[in-house]
């Protein structure tokens, strides 16, 4: 299957990002930026502030990636569909959550926190916000870093259950508990995937008989490698953007 | 495109271990909703859960005896089997016994130990991906591990669902003032809420090919199967039913199949008033004019959150065997869009065809059609 890569999003800690913008190293070993509003969307958004930190950095990263599409505005629904890939998906929150169940024996419990305790929260706020009407799932993987995550998109691709998926992974550094225990770069980053090529088109992605990811033709083990493949694929990644400060959007 | 056919099927609930026993107890009308013993409820809208029987761990977390009994004596899974898991919170006590102080490995609250732990005591070796889509997670995995046999990514995938009831999950929804005070009653007309439940269910998924090659015995085909978001609301359903109406209509495109065909339907069915409504809308959209056996399973063994979808599919393989839908444990008197639908009597399945479907928090909805096997 082949599907072509039309826009790419971040938010890692070299900041907010998109494909057309460049950068050199999409991840690093960098807090993440603390976003507001105003970073990622013009308008007033009443929502966005009352979202946990998990499903902000998600919606943002999804926001970027669309906008990079040509694909953020809208007026009526779409059949578009996500995968997020996630190492521990909204565990920060959880542990959030669980300090009001401790309270007063559970009657203090927040239900706006609760809302936000399952790894696709941040996929009903961003259906919402970009009127996203298909399957929408995130997913924990084992050890392919977000490769799990474009291999099932290519595969509603291939089925033609929608038109468009984007495909990417969404993690918060490891809350402190699990700091020295799970190892991985934060951040989120999101491909735009399509059956057609759209008006900035990154090339393709392929998924082998064997599940491999490829690329432009390039295998990638990473959505790292995959985003590197892309953008020096358009001679993108020399134009790099990246501030040194990398934790500003 | 390959068949996709569902090899083996094994559930636990607070209603027994295996879907025989499943199926028996709703037929009977019985239910395992009881006070919750193992964590105080004094300060929530509820004392009462479906708690699997005798489900007991010393340092661990639940999930794992009750994993021990759903894989006991589950059929051998092929090595090159692909494994998705279905689950919203996995070892969610380990996170409490975490936050209380307790000395908990924080390595064990991670869903990639829960899927390394299946992957090695059933013996795959591939990629194994845990699939989270709220109440829906299971009905979604199914439906993407069909996806991949059909398209020959995979000859063999196991499901496995699971969710435990958690002090975590019952706060949260006696804060949202979403469970029934006493005890859930889908599609009744006096419906005030779910009742939480635990429980899992393993489903082996392979191609025709590879069933026929291995002498699987067939116990049913995922003929179809569908997912759509509302875009409307985080934690309610669309009220004109629009993303669940599209979720079947998916499905039913994806099996070639018209309305028609279908003989029963496995609803989600919680009991929450906006959630039943949203089904019986879909419903009476999608069947106008018909009169179709509708069940919940949710009265009898709760909502079982990231495995209901499993479960509902197991018991679903069971039903379209025995040709008859077991009653909605807990109706009493149906919602007036329900009459036609749902029955607090078993309904015959004149038919060869059971839609079942999920829906959940973030706008989710996902559905399969399952087809009678010739085991």
């Amino acid at each position: 299957m082949k599907a072509y890569l039309n826009g790419i999003g971040w938010v890692t800690g070299t900041g907010c990002g998109m494909g057309s913008h460049g950068g050199d190293q999409v991840f690093a070993n960098r807090p993440l930026p603390a976003l507001a509003r105003r970073d990622v969307f013009a308008e007033p958004n009443q929502r966005f502030g009352r979202m946990s930190d998990y499903a902000k950095l998600g919606l943002a990263a999804l926001a970027f990636a669309l906008r990079d599409a040509g694909l953020e505005a809208w007026s009526e629904k779409r059949p578009f569909g996500v995968v997020a890939g996630t190492r521990l998906g909204c565990l920060a929150t959880d542990l959030d959550y669980q300090r009001t169940v401790l309270l007063e024996g559970g009657g203090l419990a927040s239900p706006n926190l609760f809302a936000y305790t399952l790894a696709n929260c941040f996929l009903g706020d961003a259906a919402i916000q970009f009127g996203l009407t298909g399957s929408l799932l995130a997913v924990n993987e084992t050890g392919s870093a977000g490769l799990g995550a474009i291999a099932m998109a290519l595969d509603q691709l291939a089925l033609k259950e929608e038109p468009v998926v984007l495909a990417g992974v969404c993690d918060l550094a490891p809350p402190e508990p699990l700091a020295s225990v799970a190892e991985f770069l934060p951040g989120a980053a999101f491909l735009v995937l399509a059956e057609a090529p759209g008006p900035r088109c990154y090339g393709s992605v392929t998924v082998a008989a064997d599940g491999g990811i490829a690329c432009n033709g390039t295998s990638v083990g990473s959505m790292a490698q995959l985003i590197d493949a892309a953008l020096k694929h358009n001679g993108i990644s020399q134009q790099a953007e990246n501030t040194e400060e990398g934790t500003t959007c | 495109m390959n068949e996709v056919c569902i090899t083996a099927a094994q559930t636990v609930t607070g209603l027994g271990t295996g879907v025989q026993a499943l199926f028996d107890g709703m037929m009977a009308g019985n239910s395992a909703v009881a006070p919750v013993q193992r964590f105080g409820t004094a300060r929530y809208i509820s004392p009462n859960a479906c708690c699997v029987p005798g489900l007991t761990a010393d340092e661990d977390s639940l999930l794992y005896p009750l994993l021990e009994r759903l894989l006991d004596g589950f059929p051998a899974v092929p090595a090159d089997c692909r494994l998705l898991l279905a689950s919203t919170k996995g070892p969610v006590d380990l996170m409490e016994r975490l936050q209380r102080g307790e000395a908990v490995d924080p390595a064990q609250l991670t869903m990639e130990r829960v899927l390394s732990w299946v992957g090695e005591r059933c013996g795959t070796s591939g990629p194994a991906l845990n699939v989270n889509a709220a109440c829906a997670s299971s009905t979604l995995a199914l439906a993407r591990a069909a996806q991949m046999i059909a398209l020959g990514r995979c000859e063999a995938a196991l499901v496995v669902c699971l969710d435990l009831v958690s002090e975590f999950v019952f706060s949260g929804f006696s804060a949202l003032q979403a469970l029934s005070p006493t005890r859930c009653r889908p599609f009744d007309k006096n419906r005030d809420g779910l009742t939480l439940g635990e429980g899992g269910a393993a489903l082996l998924l392979m191609s025709r090919e590879r069933a026929r090659r291995e002498g699987r015995p067939v116990l049913g085909v995922v003929a179809g199967w569908g997912a759509a978001n509302d875009a409307t609301h985080i934690t309610a359903p669309a009220r004109d039913a629009c993303g669940l109406i599209q979720t079947v209509r998916q499905a039913l495109s994806r099996a070639a199949l018209t309305t028609d065909a279908i003989a029963a339907v496995s609803a989600h069915g919680t009991a929450t008033q906006y959630n039943d409504q949203m089904e019986l809308t879909a419903l009476r959209a999608l069947f106008p004019g018909r009169t179709l056996p509708v069940h919940s399973v949710k009265g009898a063994i709760g909502h079982t959150l990231g495995a209901a979808g499993g479960i509902e599919a197991a018991l679903g393989l069971k039903c379209l065997e025995a040709g008859v839908l077991p009653p909605t444990v807990g109706l009493i008197e149906p919602d007036p869009e329900g009459v036609g639908f749902v029955s607090d009597a078993a309904q015959d399945i004149r038919g060869d065809y059971l839609l079942s479907t999920n829906s959940g928090f973030g706008g989710v909805n996902a559905a399969v059609i399952l087809s009678r096997g010739d085991a």
